[in-house]
């Protein structure tokens, strides 16, 4: 059973290897961009000490772990991966056969994602000098027992929802602009384009009762010292129910899709 | 003249065929508008957030920020409309081969491969930037005279030629490099750049993107147009940068042509 899947993933990685440099030249593009980010908060901070009670430093410290998590984390292209094999009928090879699709497309996702986090540290190395002066990383050592479990969790919530938007092929023939709404809305509430706890308080308050708070704000939010320990308990929690819902949703997707789905040929 | 009249026919008949596909896939004209939007939102959300926060960016106020954001989303709104799908799908075209349909046509191949398909939802938001443009105008009390107007138009028409040619000399590089995809995603990088005041860059950071590469001044210049007036030395500055940029895609783009061989069998 295990080995099935430890198949794949090797496949996985073999596979993403050969993308090496792609990634490598995605990572040094996300470094341009968190220069066009450290422009204008630099910018704002000038004439302010804190921006929402926290320095230039922590909150680049913020940015910086956002890029770190995004390869490590953020699915990249599964809602298109799972939409391409739908469409061009590939899925159907995977209902004959003693393996679960959501199991197997989350061990592609998981090589996928070793490989890309691995190789953004290459170019945030080599702007490791640069960046330095602006990383204070806090001290307590639950947050970082804390970021484990939430960083899992985390990657779950990333790939459900990309799959569930993959699933949508059973019903759509392209699925492109749910992608790009799906994106808008995961870039303003899952914090990459601000720290969350930036916006008017009930809106924050709000937004921690949805899952993209989850992808990305909640593990940055812990592990560079944006929240406390009551706030991460009770996120972790928060977070595991959405795990469950988003997999109760994507089976049910699942199920209903494939009542829908013809396969073709011989 | 008569082949101006001769290229405006083929542009023409490029909206006919955009405008038909368009009305053929309605709610796809819908949900792509309302994408737009959302990501245009989304700019102004966090404008609006820092400033919850600050009273001034690198000397800029809010509303002139908003104006700034407006003019930068109007260029783009206004590139991706008339010619990102045409240079998007060119990179693939040098790879696939499919690039031969063009060689076929009876024009120019850099004008008949950049301007064949209209994004119409991006033309329909780019009046959503204008408004963006007047609104903020309006809530700093400036009235500017039409010379100003006409200047701003002109910059802007500026920007759009720069980024033309910029989007077009990364994707002719297709030409050379097999796969320049990760270039064209560098251009995107690139333009939130457009949306800072050019004011917050600093050393080296100003030296490269104010100074080197255009891709700050490009909204800078119209937004600073509607803010102060009038002002040559930025107008000579933004269509001495379109000109050359023009003339580097123009020289770029022959090269790569002569190395096309097709890829068939």
């Amino acid at each position: 059973m295990i080995s099935k899947y430890a198949q794949v993933f090797l496949v996985g990685l073999q596979s993403n290897l050969v993308y090496r440099w792609n990634f490598l030249l995605r990572g040094v593009f996300s470094l341009f961009h968190l220069l066009g980010v450290f422009i204008l908060w630099s910018a704002a901070f000038s004439g302010n000490a804190t921006i929402g009670g926290f320095d230039v430093r922590q909150t680049m410290t913020y940015f910086i772990s956002l890029i770190v998590l995004q390869f490590f984390v953020a699915a990249a292209n599964e809602d298109h991966q799972v939409s391409d094999e739908i469409r061009n009928g590939l899925i159907n090879q995977f209902l004959l056969k003693p393996i679960s699709y959501f199991a197997y497309r989350f061990t592609l996702y998981l090589a996928a994602r070793l490989v890309s986090g691995f190789l953004v540290l290459i170019p945030l190395a080599a702007a490791f000098p640069l960046l330095r002066d602006y990383i204070v990383m806090p001290t307590e050592p639950w947050r970082y027992v804390a970021a484990v479990p939430a960083l899992l969790l985390s990657g779950l919530i990333q790939f459900s929802i990309a799959y569930c938007f993959g699933l949508l092929s059973f019903w759509f023939l392209e699925i492109q602009g749910f992608i790009m709404l799906s994106y808008a809305v995961e870039t303003v509430l899952g914090g990459n384009l601000f720290p969350l706890d930036l916006m008017p308080a009930p809106i924050f308050k709000a937004a921690q009762y949805l899952p993209f708070y989850y992808q990305m704000y909640f593990p940055a939010a812990i592990l560079t010292g944006r929240i406390g320990l009551e706030s991460a308990t009770s996120g972790l929690l928060i977070q595991s129910a959405w795990v469950c819902v988003l997999f109760l949703v994507s089976h049910f997707l699942w199920k209903r899709g494939l009542w829908l789905h013809t396969a073709v040929g011989g | 003249m008569h082949k101006l009249n001769y290229y405006l026919k083929l542009w023409l008949a490029s909206v006919r065929y955009s405008v038909t596909r368009t009305l053929m896939f309605r709610a796809d004209f819908l949900l792509w508008s309302t994408v737009e939007l959302f990501w245009m939102g989304i700019n102004i959300l966090l404008v609006s957030v820092i400033y919850a926060h600050t009273d001034s960016i690198a000397g800029w106020s809010k509303y002139e920020m908003l104006l700034l954001l407006g003019t930068s989303m109007l260029v783009q709104r206004l590139l991706i409309g008339f010619f990102w799908a045409n240079i998007h799908e060119l990179g693939d075209n040098i790879r696939t081969g499919k690039f031969d349909f063009f060689l076929a046509q009876p024009g120019n191949l850099m004008f008949m491969a950049s301007t064949r398909k209209l994004d119409l939802d991006s033309l329909a938001n780019s009046v959503v930037a204008i408004a963006l443009v007047a609104y903020s105008a309006r809530e700093l009390g400036l009235s500017p005279s039409l010379l100003d107007l006409a200047t701003y138009a002109f910059l802007v028409g500026c920007g759009l030629v720069i980024h033309y040619s910029f989007m077009l000399t990364m994707v002719s590089l297709s030409f050379w490099i097999t796969n320049a995809q990760g270039l064209e995603g560098s251009y995107f990088t690139l333009f939130s750049f457009s949306r800072i005041p050019r004011e917050a860059f600093r050393g080296v950071t100003q030296l490269v993107f104010v100074w080197t590469l255009p891709v700050v001044i490009v909204s800078n210049a119209p937004a600073q147009t509607i803010l102060y007036g009038f002002n040559p030395q930025l107008c000579l500055w933004l269509a001495g940068a379109a000109a050359f940029w023009f003339a580097l895609t123009v020289i770029v783009f022959h090269c790569g042509l002569k190395r096309y061989s097709s890829a068939s069998s």
